[in-house]
């Protein structure tokens, strides 16, 4: 599969976020703290595997260190580089 | 603040269903003394793999009720007893204030819990060989998970527990739930049980225990029949039953309603076989909840039975009926409803109990229907087909019994 850019990721993990949290798409900043859009830690543990399952990738448990949403886009992407070579 | 163990009485102010009879106490009511089935084709994408295929669905949409946020992480059991906990506190009308919280506690009784979410890893396991599963899994899945929302829902911080013991789960969790009032623990309690375990696995488990009713051949919601000479088993069903009890001197202060009083409570072990019933455990069941209550059993008019539609449960339970009562058995009226509902396992003892309850405010006992070929050996008077009305109905018994052998009764009295 083709690697999605950055925006791509940053994209479909809002549509994630607006689903899970039943919140609009539009409300949501790509600086956003995942705290502010109402996600605790497991809603945080629900988003990564849902992240995992669309891009086919997976997250290690010590690379989850996020706080905000690009912070989860950055980190996807770097994983679909490295896991899809 | 002290505890007392002074005796207080306990009294139902507030009640809440999802049921195969309606989701609402005015349909349940209306639909109990109708005589109305809740026994349909089962509806779902698996029935064709059934040797059995006929059960009491609720019709129940999460999205009518929660956000996607909130059902997201709760199994259809949880989201049945959720609901049932936010409308039973609106029937009562009752303010949970700062000082309420920590004197109200939540009893609940499921017997398999979270199982339409443990089903679901274990098909994406094993059928989908998946390499993970869910976040939410074990959250979901838990016995507790049900007891837990609905705790943090109405941040209650009174004691919180749930009741496994199969089919007499949320008797148990009523009469227990009765105590923690009665002996000055809490002075208010959500008191119910849950059940959601119309899944293919759980089903195909059944089946094998060949204790499910075969379909009617002249008409499918006719297919269970208690205490009838042609019954063949149970029918499984879903569902929530929710009841708020709080002491009467709470109640009273607050102006409530007050549907019936919680009198007697007992609970009881077969300890004799795994499912086969016991004449004497049940009998015993039904004692000490008379004794509890302080009342003759001749005070006894109704009793709503655990009345399964098993060969050996109604045969065993009338006899256990008997061997309580003696001569009055023979003056009882006594009903089971699950012809009409099925049986709700984990949730069945709440749901008749909040229909005996109905039954003493209504003064009315409902129907046990699809009986018009008695058993012999069942030879009380089982309110066939149709609903009776009394003058006044001052006292009534719900029994449940269950697999493992641990029975439990309930006596409610009507308020003054």
């Amino acid at each position: 599969m083709t690697t999605p850019t950055l925006d791509e990721v940053a994209q479909a993990l809002s549509q994630m976020v607006a689903d899970k949290m039943d919140i609009d798409v539009a409300s949501i900043k790509p600086d956003s703290s995942l705290q502010s859009l109402g996600l605790d830690s497991l809603d945080t543990f629900d988003l990564i595997f849902s992240a995992e399952d669309h891009f086919k990738i997976k997250v290690p448990n010590d690379q989850i260190k996020i706080e905000t949403l690009h912070d989860v886009s950055v980190l996807v992407h770097k994983l679909t580089i490295e896991q899809n070579k | 603040m002290s505890i007392s163990l002074n005796r207080r009485r306990v009294v139902i102010t507030g009640l809440s269903v999802v049921s195969p009879l309606g989701n609402t106490i005015a349909d349940l009511t209306h639909n109990i003394f109708s005589g109305v089935s809740g026994i349909k084709l089962l509806d779902a994408e698996f029935v064709d793999k059934l040797d059995c295929k006929i059960a009491a669905q609720a019709h129940f949409d999460p999205t009518d009720h929660f956000s996607k946020h909130t059902y997201g992480m709760l199994d259809r059991t949880s989201q049945m007893a959720l609901h049932t906990s936010i409308e039973a506190i609106k029937d009562a009308s009752l303010e949970i204030t700062d000082q309420l919280k920590p004197r109200m506690g939540v009893y609940l009784g499921t017997g398999m819990g979270g199982a339409n979410s443990v089903e679901e890893a274990y098909i994406r396991l094993y059928r989908d060989n998946a390499s993970r599963l869910k976040p939410f899994t074990v959250l979901m899945g838990m016995n507790n998970a049900a007891a837990a929302a609905i705790g943090l829902e109405h941040q209650l911080t009174g004691p919180n527990l749930t009741f496994s013991t199969a089919c007499s789960s949320s008797s148990v969790a009523i009469g227990e739930a009765s105590r923690q009032i009665r002996h000055g623990y809490a002075d208010v309690m959500l008191a119910g049980g849950s059940e959601s375990l119309l899944t293919f696995g759980t089903i195909k488990a059944w089946e094998a225990l060949r204790t499910l009713a075969e379909q009617d051949v002249n008409d499918l919601t006719s297919s269970c029949k208690p205490f009838s000479a042609d019954r063949t088993g149970m029918v499984l069903g879903e569902g929530a039953a929710m009841m708020v009890l709080e002491s009467y001197e709470h109640a009273i202060a607050r102006g409530a309603t007050i549907y019936a009083e919680i009198l007697g409570y007992g609970s009881a072990s077969d300890s004799a076989h795994i499912t086969k019933p016991s004449v004497d455990g049940q009998a015993i069941t039904i004692q000490t909840a008379i004794l509890d209550a302080d009342i003759p059993s001749e005070a006894i008019q109704y009793i709503n039975a655990h009345g399964t539609g098993t060969m050996l449960n109604d045969v065993t339970e009338s006899n256990a009926i008997k061997k309580a009562f003696g001569d009055h058995a023979y003056n009882l009226s006594i009903s089971s409803t699950k012809s009409m509902h099925g049986h709700l396992m984990g949730a069945t003892g709440a749901l008749e109990a909040i229909i005996t309850t109905l039954a003493v405010y209504n003064n009315k006992l409902p129907p046990t229907i699809n009986l018009s070929n008695p058993d012999p050996e069942c030879d009380l008077d089982y309110v066939p087909n149709v609903a009776k009305t009394l003058p006044r109905l001052n006292y009534a018994m719900s029994n449940s019994f269950a697999f493992g052998g641990t029975g439990a009764s309930l006596i409610f009295k009507k308020i003054n």
